[in-house]
C-alpha cells in the first residue's frame, strides 16, 4: 500500500513539474533575485560590478519624496477605484441578469473595453478628455458646466484615471458577478416571494449574502490589479502634473530602466511587494471574520 | 505505464524548449567580418539608406572587411532596442558596432560598453561641433552622430499676413528676435485670433521638454550644471535660470502658448505658430500640402541676443568588447563619410551632420529646411554629456512642466532651489 502511495506521489509531482519549473524560473527566481539586488548597487549597464551595500537603498528610499508620493497616490487610487469599479460591475451584472431583449448586445458592449488594449483605451480617453477640444468638455459646456482641466490638473488627474480605469475594468468583474448571480438557485427567491419580500429586501438578504464568495474573489483580484497601475498614467500623464499620478510600479520602471538603477528599483519592489502582501492579508482576514 | 510514457514525452519536450534558447547569438570567428545593430526597421527610409551604405561598404572593402547589419526596431522612447542592448550586456553578446541615442553616450562610455573611436574617424574636422560635443566624454570621442536634428518656429504665412505682420521683417538666423520681440508677435496673433499663438509642445512631458527648452537657458547664459558637471545648486537656481523660467511662465500666463494644445492645431491652421523640427516638414509635405508656412529661428534672450538651438541624434559607436576594432573602425569611418552622411540626410529628410554635407544638400532642400540647416550648423548646442543624464533630464522636464502651472509655482526661485537640490541628489 505504502509503495503505491509513493509511486502515486511521484507521478503526481512529475506531472506538476513542468508547471513548477516554469513558475520557479519565471516567478520565484526573479523575485528572489530582486530581493538580493535590493541590497546591491546594481547599475543596469555594469552588471559585473555590482557590490553589496547593505541597507543603503532602503534608507534612501524612505527619504525619496517621489516614492512616498507614489505610495500616497496609489492608495488614493485603490481606495477610490475598488468601490466604483466593483459597484459598477455588480450593477451591470444585475442589469443584464434578467432575461430581456437585446441582452447580448449589452453584454458585449459592457465587456468590450476589457477586450481592448489598455494603451488604446488610454489614448482614446486622452482625446476625449483634451481640455481644449475634447468631447467631454464640449458636452459639459452644452449643459452649462465649466470646462474642466482633467488630466492636466494636479488635483483632478488621479481621479480622472480612477474613472477611466473603473470604466475599463468593470466589464470583467461584471462577468464573474453574472456567473455568481446565475448560481443562486431560483427556489430561494421563490420562497422569499411567498414570504412577501420586495425586490430591495431580496437583493439585501438573498443576493448579496449568496454572492459573498464571488465578491471576496473579485475584491482581492481587483485590489492586487489596482496596485499595479502603470499603463494609464504612463500613456496619459507621464506621472504628472507634478508627480500627482506617479505610481510605485511606474516609478520602479523609470528608476530601473531609464535611470538604470536596478539595485534601487529592486529595493522599491521589495518594499512595495511587502506592502501589497500586508494589505492582502488584512483584507482576507476581514472577509474571514465576517463568516 | 501509459502515464509514465506521457510524462517522459512532456519532460523531453520541455528540455527541447529550453535547449533551443541556450544556443545564444554566436558571433562569427572571422576577424574581418563585423556585425552592426541599428535601432530602426529596414522598412523605413533611414533603414533602407543604412542597408545601402552597408552594401557599398561590403563592395568597396571586398576581400578585406565585410559587415552584417541587424535591424532591431525600437518603440517610441527607445524601448525594444535598448532592452536588447541591456540583455546582450549581461550575456556578453554585443555586436561590434551599434547605434545609440545622443544622451546615452556618457553612460555607455562610463560603463565601458563603447570604446573611443577618435583614431578611426578621418573627417573629424568636417563634423559639426554639436556632433563632436554630443559624442565626446571625458575628452575622448566615443560616438559619431550620423544626422542632426533641430527645432525652429514654424509659422503660417497667411495667418501672419492677415494679422498685419510684414513677413519681410521676420527674423533670420543672422538676425534673430529676442523673447520680447517674439512675445510682441504673439500678442498681435492672440489679439487677432483669440487663440494661443504658438504650440510649444508643452503637452509632451517627455524628452522634448529637455531638448527644446534647454536652448532658452543657454541663450540666457545659464546652464543646468557647473562645467565639471558635478553640481546644479548655484547654476540651475541662479538668476539666469530664474529669468529663463519666468519667460516660459509669461508665455503661459499671457495666453501666448498653452499646455493643452488642440491636436494638430498648426497643421490645420488653428494656431499660427508651432515649435517643431524637420519631421514636421515631411508631415506638411505629405499631409498638408496646401498650408503655406515658413520657419524662423529660435527666439533669444534679450540680454545676450545669442541664438542657441536644440540638437541631438542617434550615433554609431564601437563596442568595447570587440576584437575586430580595425574592421569596426573602418566601418564607422565609412558610415560617417560625406557620401554616407549625405545619403542618410536626404533619404530620411533630417539635418546633415557635417559641414561638407551642408554644402552639398543646401540647394536641394526646401527653403524651410534651409533655415533649420543653417541654424543648426551655426548655433546647435548638444545636451549635457553625463552618465546621470536620465535623472537630470527628468528633473529639467518636471521643472518646465511645473513652471507652466503659475498658480502652484508662482515662486520660481523656490521651485528652482528644490529642483537643483534634486539634481545634486542624483549626481551624488
Amino acid at each position: 500500500m505504502k509503495r503505491i502511495n509513493l509511486k502515486e506521489n511521484l507521478v503526481a509531482y512529475s506531472f506538476m513539474s513542468p508547471a513548477l519549473i516554469l513558475l520557479g524560473t519565471f516567478l520565484l527566481l526573479p523575485a528572489l533575485m530582486a530581493v538580493y539586488y535590493a541590497f546591491t548597487d546594481y547599475y543596469l549597464l555594469t552588471p559585473q560590478d555590482k557590490k553589496f551595500i547593505g541597507l543603503e537603498n532602503f534608507v534612501q528610499l524612505f527619504n525619496d519624496p517621489v516614492f512616498l508620493q507614489s505610495l500616497k497616490n496609489i492608495f488614493i487610487f485603490v481606495i477610490c477605484v475598488i468601490p466604483i469599479q466593483v459597484g459598477a460591475a455588480l450593477g451591470l451584472a444585475l442589469l443584464i441578469n434578467k432575461n430581456r431583449r437585446g441582452n447580448l448586445f449589452f453584454k458585449v458592449a459592457y465587456f468590450s473595453p476589457v477586450v481592448l488594449s489598455l494603451v488604446v483605451i488610454s489614448v482614446l480617453w486622452l482625446y476625449l478628455l483634451n481640455p481644449s477640444d475634447g468631447m467631454i468638455n464640449a458636452i459639459l459646456e452644452k449643459v452649462g458646466i465649466e470646462p474642466q482641466p482633467f488630466l492636466t490638473s494636479p488635483d483632478q488627474a488621479m481621479y480622472t484615471i480612477v474613472f477611466v480605469s473603473a470604466w475599463q475594468g468593470a466589464g470583467y468583474q461584471m462577468l464573474i458577478f453574472l456567473a455568481g448571480l446565475q448560481n443562486i438557485p431560483s427556489s430561494v427567491y421563490e420562497a422569499s416571494k411567498i414570504d412577501g419580500a420586495n425586490n430591495w429586501q431580496n437583493f439585501l438578504h438573498i443576493t448579496l449574502p449568496l454572492l459573498k464568495p464571488t465578491s471576496i474573489l473579485i475584491m482581492i483580484t481587483t485590489l492586487i490589479a489596482a496596485f499595479k497601475l502603470i499603463i494609464q498614467p504612463m500613456v496619459m500623464t507621464q506621472g504628472g502634473p507634478m508627480n500627482s499620478t506617479m505610481t510605485p510600479v511606474y516609478y520602479i520602471y523609470q528608476t530601473g530602466f531609464s535611470d538604470r538603477l536596478i539595485g534601487y528599483a529592486s529595493a522599491m519592489t521589495v518594499v512595495f511587494g511587502i506592502l501589497i502582501g500586508i494589505v492582502t492579508i488584512i483584507q482576507s482576514r476581514i472577509s474571514k471574520e465576517d463568516e | 505505464m501509459k502515464r509514465i510514457k506521457i510524462l517522459i514525452v512532456c519532460i523531453s519536450m520541455l528540455m527541447i524548449i529550453t535547449a533551443c534558447n541556450s544556443e545564444g547569438a554566436s558571433s562569427s570567428g572571422n576577424k574581418n567580418e563585423v556585425s552592426i545593430w541599428v535601432h530602426t526597421s529596414e522598412e523605413t527610409a533611414e533603414g533602407k539608406a543604412m542597408q545601402n551604405i552597408i552594401d557599398r561598404f561590403n563592395k568597396e572593402y571586398e576581400g578585406k572587411y565585410s559587415a552584417q547589419i541587424e535591424f532591431i526596431p525600437r518603440s517610441g522612447s527607445g524601448g525594444g532596442y535598448e532592452d536588447k542592448i541591456n540583455a546582450a550586456l549581461t550575456t556578453n553578446t554585443l555586436p561590434d558596432v551599434l547605434t545609440l541615442d545622443g544622451p546615452n553616450t556618457a553612460a555607455y562610455a562610463e560603463s565601458k560598453i563603447i570604446a573611443p573611436i577618435g583614431e578611426y574617424i578621418t573627417n573629424k574636422d568636417d563634423l559639426l561641433p554639436s556632433i563632436i560635443e554630443q559624442g565626446t566624454y571625458e575628452g575622448k570621442l566615443y560616438a559619431v552622430g550620423y544626422s542632426e536634428s533641430g527645432v525652429g518656429v514654424f509659422y503660417n504665412k497667411k495667418m501672419l499676413k492677415e494679422a498685419g505682420v510684414d513677413l519681410s521683417t521676420l527674423p533670420t538666423v543672422d538676425d534673430p528676435w529676442n523673447w520680447k520681440q517674439f512675445m510682441d508677435l504673439c500678442e498681435i496673433l492672440v489679439k487677432k485670433y483669440d487663440k494661443p499663438a504658438v504650440d510649444m509642445g508643452l503637452n509632451d512631458k517627455s524628452e522634448w521638454l529637455m531638448y527644446a527648452y534647454t536652448p532658452f537657458l543657454w541663450s540666457q547664459g545659464g546652464s543646468i550644471l557647473n562645467e565639471e558637471k558635478t553640481k546644479a545648486i548655484g547654476y540651475f537656481n541662479n538668476e539666469d535660470a530664474v529669468k529663463t523660467m519666468n519667460f516660459i511662465q509669461d508665455m503661459i500666463d499671457k495666453g501666448y502658448t498653452t499646455k493643452t494644445p488642440v491636436e494638430k492645431a498648426f497643421q490645420t491652421e488653428v494656431y499660427p505658430m508651432k515649435f517643431t523640427g524637420s519631421w514636421t516638414i515631411a508631415e506638411m509635405e505629405s499631409s498638408y500640402p496646401k498650408v503655406d508656412y515658413g520657419v524662423m529661428p529660435y527666439p533669444t534672450s534679450p540680454e545676450t541676443n545669442k541664438l542657441v538651438s536644440p540638437s541631438g541624434s542617434w550615433q554609431y559607436a564601437m563596442s568595447a568588447t570587440t576584437e575586430k576594432d580595425k574592421a569596426a573602425g573602418a566601418l564607422i569611418d565609412f558610415m560617417t563619410s560625406t557620401e554616407s552622411l549625405t545619403e542618410i540626410a536626404l533619404a530620411n529628410s533630417v539635418l546633415p551632420a557635417a559641414h561638407s554635407v551642408v554644402e552639398k544638400i543646401k540647394d536641394e532642400v526646401s527653403p524651410q529646411m534651409q533655415v533649420l540647416i543653417e541654424q543648426n550648423a551655426k548655433t546647435a548646442h548638444a545636451r549635457p554629456v553625463l552618465p546621470e543624464y536620465p535623472q537630470v533630464s527628468r528633473v529639467f522636464q518636471q521643472t518646465i512642466s511645473a513652471v507652466t502651472y503659475p498658480e502652484e509655482n508662482e515662486n520660481v526661485q523656490k521651485l528652482l532651489d528644490e529642483q537643483a537640490a534634486k539634481i545634486d541628489q542624483a549626481l551624488k
